[in-house]
């Protein structure tokens, strides 16, 4: 293997245990139902990830037109970044995970914006390309969500060795500004993003 | 702990008197009045500078070609005769120098030696005089300029600061031609923002490290003489009070300022202590708080009174003691990008990535229990480094300053940018033909949406014009 690479031997999940609505869809059964097939592989997943199921949610948002973005979309979202050193996705690679998605409504009755939380699991504990990592999970979903979400990544508690660090540098605006006019950077989070959608 | 909120429902309305128009099609960073003239200048991702006017609210200049990156901060240099001088910092690690002869106001002086200076492509005719002229540009910083600004004092010094941890202070010696005087480097991470005093100079800076620094010249040498720790996370505005006291408002809802005459002398000596003090600092945190901190003046700390432990001379230091005064009410649940000091009413307004604009005002208290602040924490008890006996502070600044004033929400606006982040709030002179009185103002917001929006403040009962 590659001994350049941080990490040269990653777990790779096998595709089809990877959660997608498209299988769920396709039996046509909604998320609220719990007898898709998706539910029959990764049952925890949903349980615990629906955004509606929060307690902080309001009771009957589920009929909020508003909040119409749930966590399995925003895993599709990322989950076909590629990795910047092996050419596998995120998703299959278990950076990004299901369960690690959270949405927060509004934090009062007034206000307009929600919030993604995103908990991304380096390959190593010291992965130095978590942060381009977390960079173009960010960065995919500023670009893909309306501007009323507010995407907050951060590395997944005791993953890695600076995670501290890493969480405040994804969590800087102006850094983050700053990173996307990089022509070399983009070019690598350019990338990265190429396969999605 | 944040102090105990007054819950007194919001006395003030912000309504949107207009948005600068055209609006811009990427982000807008910050927008700065100019010192005298009805215009504010806007710092734009897309690398360049609109000039707006707050007469009609309409784009007036496009300054652009200068730099290869975002533009992130705009100041406009004080006291300047006869020309605007505007400096501008970008991504691209430079700082820009602008000059614009103003019209109008006397005859414009015909100076052609400006045209020596640095300028690249004079294909300048008549026309171009109309223009802001690149005039020099300042290079130094290894990356992103975030902040700049000139002193308040003489308007001669340029202070800059990075991501590359540093803080540079440029000294104009005349036109076009800057000296480095110092290169500041004790913060340990990213320099968001630089401010300085309105009647001396001494420069505060904040920074992704969580501190405040202050700065000032020792004799030949700008020094670090305070670090204010108590942000728990980026500090990402400083900006400093007006010079000159403003007058603390009454609470509203009935107490007609009824004190009583032992109240009234107490007010007078807690304004005489804070004149001693002088300008105080509001700063503004990822940590969701915005805070007053306040400088414990040389004076007393020699000749403190009865029974205080004779504290470690520090002689001919230019250190200087700040503590922390308050945290205002808490109303914003994301980072806070800016806060603004009126230096006409003093008011504060805060905003950020929450989208909320907030406007705080100071007031007598009703009642002062046990005479005693609760919130006022000195900053050297919580610095990294502080060696002070922090027990000796903290007596000294309750026995000094049990707070008599409170701060209070007056107004309060939801999603101002629509769905947008709020990079940057200020306080303007109201320049348009609606404006109620000389001294009204207006709030100036600068949002991710690319619009720079003009706000008023109004009585609740008042519908706005």
């Amino acid at each position: 293997m590659d001994p350049d690479k941080d990490n040269a031997n990653p777990t790779i999940l096998n595709p089809s245990d990877l959660p997608s609505r498209r299988r769920e869809s396709s039996v046509k059964k909604r998320e609220d139902g719990g007898v898709g097939l998706f539910d029959d592989l990764i049952p925890a997943y949903t349980y615990l990830n629906d955004p509606f199921d929060l307690p902080a949610s309001s009771s009957d948002s589920d009929s909020d037109s508003v909040e119409d973005i749930d966590a399995q979309e925003i895993y599709d979202l990322i989950s076909s970044i590629s990795d910047p050193e092996h050419p596998l996705s995120l998703g299959s690679l278990a950076v990004v995970n299901l369960p690690d998605i959270r949405i927060l409504p509004p934090t009062s009755a007034g206000s307009p914006i929600s919030t993604v939380v995103v908990e991304i699991t380096p390959t190593i504990t010291h992965c130095s390309l978590a942060t381009v990592i977390g960079l173009g999970v960010r960065v995919r979903l500023e670009q893909a969500l309306p501007p009323r979400f507010r995407v907050d990544v951060r590395i997944k508690k005791g993953t890695h060795s600076t995670d501290e660090a890493v969480n405040k540098q994804l969590g800087d605006k102006e850094r983050v500004a700053a990173a996307l006019e990089n022509g070399t950077l983009m070019g690598v989070l350019r990338k990265m993003l190429s396969t999605c959608e | 702990m944040p102090p105990p909120q007054p819950t007194l429902s919001p006395a003030l309305t912000l309504h949107r008197l207009a948005t600068l128009q055209p609006t811009c099609t990427s982000r807008t960073w910050q927008s700065v009045p100019h010192p005298h003239l009805p215009i504010i200048a806007t710092a734009v991702s897309d690398r360049t500078v609109r000039v707006y006017s707050l007469t009609n609210f309409s784009l007036l200049h496009t300054i652009s070609g200068g730099h290869k990156r975002s533009v992130r901060a705009v100041s406009w240099k004080p006291h300047s005769q006869g020309q605007s001088v505007l400096a501008t910092g970008s991504f691209d690690a430079s700082a820009g120098v602008w000059r614009r002869w103003e019209r109008g106001g006397g005859d414009v002086e015909k100076d052609f030696t400006r045209e020596s200076g640095g300028d690249d492509g004079d294909d300048g005719g008549d026309e171009e005089d109309d223009d802001y002229n690149f005039s020099c540009i300042l290079d130094g910083h290894e990356s992103e300029i975030k902040s700049l600004a000139w002193n308040n004092m003489s308007g001669s010094l340029l202070a800059t600061c990075s991501r590359d941890k540093s803080i540079w202070i440029w000294e104009e010696l005349e036109e076009d031609n800057f000296e480095t005087v110092a290169v500041l480097q004790e913060h340990e991470a990213d320099v968001k923002c630089v401010a300085w005093h309105t009647a001396e100079d001494l420069l505060a800076s904040a920074s992704y490290d969580d501190t405040i620094r202050l700065w000032k010249e020792d004799v030949d040498d700008w020094v670090q003489v305070a670090l204010l720790a108590g942000h728990e996370k980026t500090v990402w505005w400083v900006e400093f009070e007006g010079a000159g006291l403003k007058n603390v408002s009454e609470g509203g809802g009935g107490g007609d300022g009824a004190v009583g005459e032992e109240g009234e002398v107490g007010r007078k000596e807690f304004l005489e202590r804070r004149k001693l003090a002088g300008p105080r600092l509001v700063s503004s945190s990822d940590d969701c708080t915005v805070r007053i901190w306040r400088r414990i003046p040389k004076e007393n700390q020699h000749s403190s009174g009865a029974g205080s432990v004779p504290s470690i001379l520090r002689s001919h230091s230019v250190e200087e003691e700040w503590v922390q005064e308050t945290i205002l009410p808490q109303r914003h649940d994301r980072a806070i990008y800016s806060v603004s000091w009126s230096r006409k009413t003093g008011m504060i307004v805060s905003a950020g990535s929450d989208g909320r604009i907030v406007v705080y005002q100071e007031r007598w208290r009703k009642e002062v229990a046990n005479g005693v602040d609760e919130t006022l924490v000195p900053a050297d008890e919580l610095a990294r480094d502080g060696k002070k006996n922090s027990e000796e502070a903290a007596a000294r600044s309750k026995e000094e300053s049990a707070s008599l004033t409170e701060w209070v929400v007056v107004a309060e606006i939801e999603g101002a940018h629509d769905v947008f982040e709020i990079n940057h709030v200020c306080w303007a002179r109201r320049c348009d033909k609606g404006k109620r009185s000389d001294d009204e103002e207006v709030i100036i917001s600068t949002g991710d949406d690319g619009e720079v929006k003009v706000w008023t403040l109004d009585e609740q009962s008042n519908n706005g014009p």
